[in-house]
């Protein structure tokens, strides 16, 4: 059994998210994890400027930002804009859109962990201490760069290089 | 011809500044601290509740602006966003119920922007179940009486729909 730990206090977090009560809570969390950086946003755009201060270790984002922009397009900028400074910063993506749907958009727009309101403390939790002790690598293949999509790799596995097929990129 | 995909290692920079063998927090929470962690959500309900009553509002005055036009679909626009915060709230402070007629209206209004008079009507009948659930203050699944509610809700809002 691992007994790795994570010290929170060593994190900077952004935590953009326009409903107050639901950023206050998550920010509750995380002092109560002993966090002590905790930057708060309610829009895309106060959320880049943050980010290009280069001090965001974890973004944690509404997807319904209440505005002219999501936080889909707050991901799509951080991993594809070339004005982003930190396109591999690991993004948390939280949204009452729990169906599969939304997770298959955000897992496509380079989201690394997914977490669907209403959620549990525990689920939460199991999400963000993925995102920092368990990296992903990154790739970039036609149309996509983000973490590496497929958490599971079969080394048995004897089939064909779905990547390299021109009509797949992960979208099926 | 589509490009080989092109792999870059995992960024180590924040796994190396935050994880460590000595301080900090497990990667399974051990039960005091999810303890301590409910703690902090089961404070906020206070302002959760106070937090409701105001999406509650919002959404009776939106409902009652609609007129049609290009204003009817801000209003709607506003309807799906604040029954959608509802939606994600309610079971994280032990209002399921809350939840789940949050979720019927939100599935209901998704791609409405000019509603029809009944549309409208089943609107305002699912803002009134979610006053309802936060007047009587009924956390978990509510009684038989919420769920016939909730059954019949999801009829009119399948037959109405489109």
């Amino acid at each position: 059994m691992s007994m790795e730990k994570i010290d929170f206090s060593k994190v900077n977090f952004l935590v953009v998210d326009p409903n107050r009560l639901m950023g206050s809570m998550i920010r509750d969390v995380l002092v109560t994890l002993d966090a002590h950086h905790i930057d708060r946003a309610r829009t895309m755009d106060s959320a880049i400027a943050i980010i290009r201060q280069n001090r965001t270790d974890v973004l944690i984002t509404e997807w319904d930002l209440q505005a002219e922009h999501t936080g889909m397009d707050l991901v799509y900028w951080i991993r594809n804009d070339p004005a982003s400074s930190n396109r591999m910063l690991p993004v948390i993506m939280m949204t009452a859109n729990s169906e599969e749907e939304y997770v298959v958009r955000a897992r496509d727009a380079g989201v690394n962990e997914f977490v669907a309101k209403p959620y549990t403390v525990q689920s939460f939790y199991s999400r963000l201490a993925t995102a920092i002790a368990r990296p992903r690598q990154f790739v970039r293949v036609d149309g996509y760069f983000g973490p590496d999509r497929r958490r599971r790799r079969d080394s048995n596995y004897a089939g064909p290089e779905r990547r390299a097929d021109p009509d797949d990129n992960g979208r099926r | 011809m589509a490009k080989r995909p092109t792999f870059i290692p995992p960024p180590q920079e924040l796994k190396r500044k935050a994880v460590n063998f000595k301080r900090g927090f497990s990667l399974q929470l051990e039960p005091e601290v999810v303890q301590k962690l409910e703690q902090v959500v089961e404070k906020a309900t206070d302002n959760f509740t106070v937090e409701v009553a105001e999406k509650l509002k919002q959404l009776r005055v939106a409902l009652g602006e609609i007129g049609g036009g290009a204003e009817a679909k801000r209003y709607m626009r506003e309807i799906r966003s604040t029954s959608l915060e509802i939606k994600g709230m309610g079971a994280m402070f032990k209002f399921p119920l809350l939840t789940a007629f949050a979720k019927s209206l939100n599935d209901f209004v998704q791609g409405m922007d000019d509603p029809t008079d009944i549309q409208l009507d089943i609107i305002a009948a699912q803002i009134d179940a979610l006053y309802v659930v936060m007047a009587n203050r009924i956390q978990g699944g509510g009684g038989k009486t919420e769920s016939q509610l909730l059954d019949a809700l999801a009829v009119a809002a399948r037959k109405y729909k489109d």
